[in-house]
């Protein structure tokens, strides 16, 4: 760096001083500062939409502040675009990879960068290349392999090859762990330490406690935009951490319930399905769920969830077993047929398979009942009356927009999912599949979609909810069922359920105590 | 016996290479699009104006070679409006390239009737064809054989010579890496600094280029006149074997080398008096055929998903929810 960094400043890799970002109207970092120290793992923590992406992508120049400064090794920085912050020795591995399938692992590491001879690319020395430095810093990967056939886990190893080749000494990664299996997670913190331990700075972005506390020597937590605290992580512990998110002590508190088991709704037996690479996904999955009775799927994204969902939903075959709704075979029918047999089915993907984006409220609310009453009027459409009982569901629903009329897309996260919440649960169904119920929703809509949960189930409903977030079965579910690697681990009562005794089912290993085999 | 020795030999081959050579020379420019991620329907155009334009420059000039660079640069103009309207300010791909086809079409008949005062073909009027071009040593090397490789104009060698030059182009340098990037991945390209829009023009040009040489050869190679839309639907075709073959130049080469091999053929049957309105529609039945075949194998996901589904709707209506006999995995 030009400018001459005094002592203190130097040990600094990366100072933000007071960084705010605005995107219209909305703030997404307001006077945010963040220094870190050269050789550290310092993690960034907050829930979504706290500001922690919109940040590092300023740090690393795909966004421009609208106010601040940041400071590189001590010395002042304006970074206009991506090539800037890689020429100071910044690296970033986004959550989504940027990798081009048909390429080999070489191609994608030396893309951008090639070597030349000849004026040809030299694909001898970036296969050689990127051998000895996966070697050098031990991420194990094959150079000559097409990236398209590799695993998630061995793309994050290629992006981080990217970034040490193109000479960084500061990695930034965007929620790192969020695509990896437990064992992936370990090997790469495992890299990350090693990566310290030479002098290189991390940043990680995260919001998985867990893994902050395990990897991590700084803290910063972000919250609603603003720098809330950075600490070091041997002071704080977990419930810390969480008061600082969320700016309030959370309770895990279950809601309470009583016991209403019912008939068996949902009868799922020996199920078994494959993902889009024809391998099981799904192995002899068996369980049920009574009317009045929440279940609940955790585990690690990835072992399964997906597919169970799209079996009973209809959208993917099973190749062996059944899932009967009310005696019904639901890998038999069509999803029209399955709508109709009683199941109500909120996705996990709320943009592709929940709404149609470009459409209103109202006919995102009509969409599966256009022919029934009060919707449909002697064959025709009632605008009308679906404006009507539109007004009524977002008055009962609370979503916040201007009117029935109001583009679904314009919406918040939250607000969208409430449009199809608003639309699953008044279809008056007898099973409900809840598929990551509040992705990507702030806590105060979070609350609210837990309560009509809740009443769902009080009004007697089989209910089954999917999700990544370990908290949110605790609030809601009777029973918890664990998923790994496509089958069900293990079941715990969601009253007496220990996050321990889950994690390590959700990793692949039986609880302690529970001396079963393996069912492998 | 007779007749297939009479319709298979070394002149069917022959004229199978000289009919191969304008689409593959045209669907090889439209390689650079394919790959660059633009679906580049103004290839029919492009060639028209390079033919055209090339007849214009060889009367004036009393060059064939000054015809072919005005063709190309014809065609190059083409491109490159299709370029700024598809690239710069993001025009549906499409209704531009159509556009553009309809414009070349018009523009070249009404300027014929304003330069040459007729409708229809400009013929004679101090055309300058290209020269044949003799390897030397061929007829020593081949005998009979040597039409196979020599006597050509030059378009068909440039045309041949590209397919391996393309193979090398997209394996062994950076543009052409950065064009497939660009087209399977640009989120990728834009993380490291390439240049999508700068790609995707290089791409646009190199294909007016190839369009540009493509009807050069059209009008000034075997005969030497231009006729009203004389490219007829060889741009299309291109486009279709385009997207079967996903801008591959090995593909595109079989690709063409078929569509070439029934054109020659038809001009054959023509010899033992089939009707020749129906003999003309033979090398794109065969065209079809191939596409259809081929394309089966990697039918699109929509048609994929609604087989599926329709499957899945008739065996639910088969089995209506009643007996579970079903088999248990292992």
């Amino acid at each position: 760096m030009s400018n001459a960094p005094s002592a203190a400043a130097a040990d600094n890799a990366v100072e933000i001083i007071g960084i705010t970002k605005r995107f219209g109207a909305f703030t997404a970092n307001e006077n945010v500062n963040l220094t870190v120290r050269r050789g550290e793992i310092h993690a960034i923590i907050g829930e979504n939409g706290a500001g922690k992406t919109t940040l590092m992508n300023i740090l690393f120049g795909l966004l421009q502040p609208d106010e601040g400064k940041i400071r590189i090794d001590g010395g002042d920085v304006v970074f206009t675009d991506p090539a800037a912050a890689i020429a100071a020795g910044l690296g970033m591995v986004h959550q989504h990879f940027k990798l081009v399938p048909s390429l080999s692992v070489a191609e994608n590491v030396f893309l951008g960068m090639e070597i030349g001879r000849n004026g040809l690319i030299d694909h001898a020395a970036q296969i050689e290349k990127t051998r000895g430095l996966s070697e050098r810093v031990g991420l194990k990967v094959d150079p000559t392999e097409r990236v398209g056939l590799l695993s998630v886990g061995i793309e994050q190893r290629i992006e981080i090859l990217k970034v040490l080749v193109r000479g960084a000494r500061t990695i930034i990664l965007d929620e790192p762990t969020a695509v990896l299996t437990p064992q992936e997670s370990r090997e790469l913190f495992q890299t990350l330490r090693r990566f310290v331990a030479e002098g290189m700075t991390v940043i990680f972005i995260s919001h998985h406690l867990e893994e902050v506390m395990e990897v991590s020597d700084t803290v910063t937590v972000l919250r609603n935009g603003k720098h809330v605290a950075t600490r070091s992580t041997a002071e704080l512990s977990k419930a810390d951490l969480v008061r600082m998110m969320v700016g309030r002590d959370v309770s895990f508190d279950r809601r309470p319930r009583e016991a209403t088991h019912g008939k068996i709704v949902l009868d799922v037996r020996n199920l078994w399905a494959r993902d889009e690479r024809r391998l099981p996904a799904l192995r002899d999955v068996s369980f049920t769920v009574r009317a009045g009775e929440i279940v609940g799927i955790a585990g690690v994204a990835g072992n399964g969830q997906t597919e169970l969902a799209e079996v009973l939903a209809g959208l993917r075959p099973a190749s062996h077993g059944e899932a009967r709704l009310n005696g019904r075979d639901l890998t038999t029918l069509a999803p029209a047929e399955i709508r109709k047999a009683g199941f109500a089915h909120v996705p996990g993907d709320r943009m592709v398979r929940g709404v149609d984006g470009g459409a209103s409220i109202s006919s995102n609310l009509l969409m599966g009942r256009q022919h029934k009453a009060p919707w449909s009027l002697r064959g025709l459409l009632d605008w009308k009356a679906a404006d009507k009982e539109a007004e009524a569901m977002i008055k009962r629903f609370d979503i916040r927009a201007r009117g029935p009329h109001d583009t679904v897309k314009r919406l918040s996260g939250g607000n969208i999912q409430k449009v199809v919440l608003a639309r699953e649960f008044t279809n008056d169904p007898d099973f409900l599949l809840i598929d990551q119920p509040t992705r990507g929703v702030d806590i105060g809509a979070q609350e609210a979609i837990h309560s009509e949960i809740m009443n769902q189930r009080a009004a007697g409903r089989a209910v089954l909810v999917i999700s990544v977030q370990l908290d949110e079965l605790l609030t809601l579910a009777d029973r918890i069922l664990v998923l790994f690697n496509g089958r069900i681990m293990g079941e715990v009562a969601g009253d007496k359920a220990a996050d321990e005794t889950i994690g390590m089912m959700m990793a692949g290993l039986q609880p302690a105590g529970k001396e079963r085999e393996l069912a492998l | 016996m007779e007749i297939l020795a009479n319709l298979v030999n070394v002149a069917l081959i022959v004229a199978m290479l000289r009919t191969t050579a304008p689409i593959l020379l045209v669907a090889l420019g439209g390689s650079f699009t394919t790959k660059a991620g633009i679906f580049n329907i103004g290839l029919e155009g492009q060639m028209l104006v390079g033919a055209f334009f090339a007849v214009l420059g060889s009367i004036w000039s009393g060059s064939a070679f000054v015809g072919v660079v005005c063709g190309v640069a014809a065609a190059l103009v083409f491109a490159l409006i299709f370029a700024v309207l598809v690239v710069s300010f993001r025009a549906n791909e499409v209704v531009v390239g159509l556009a553009l086809n309809i414009l070349a079409g018009g523009m070249t008949i009404s300027m014929m009737k304003a330069i040459f005062g007729t409708r229809g073909s400009i013929v004679g009027q101090g055309i300058v064809g290209l020269p044949k071009v003799q390897i030397p040593g061929a007829k020593a090397l081949l005998g009979s054989w040597a039409p196979l490789i020599s006597g050509y104009t030059p378009m068909v060698y440039v045309a041949f010579l590209a397919v391996p030059l393309l193979i090398l182009f997209y394996k062994r340098t950076r543009l052409g890496l950065y064009i497939r990037v660009v087209g399977e991945k640009p989120e990728a390209a834009e993380a490291l600094g390439i240049s999508i829009t700068r790609i995707r023009y290089i791409a646009s040009l190199l294909c007016g280029l190839l369009a540009g040489l493509a009807g050069a050869h059209l009008s000034l190679g075997y005969i030497t006149m231009f006729t009203e839309n004389m490219s007829s639907g060889r741009g299309f075709m291109a486009v279709a074997i385009l997207i079967f073959s996903n801008g591959d130049p090995f593909k595109v080469l079989a690709g063409c080398l078929l569509f070439g091999f029934a054109d020659a053929f038809s001009l054959r049957l023509q010899t033992f008096g089939f009707p020749s309105y129906l003999i003309l529609a033979v090398p794109y039945l065969v065209a079809l055929a191939a596409l259809f075949a081929l394309s089966y194998r990697s039918r699109p996901k929509i048609i994929r998903e609604t087989v599926e589904t329709m499957r899945r709707l008739l065996a639910a209506e088969k089995t209506p929810a009643a007996e579970p006999e079903k088999t248990l995995p292992r």
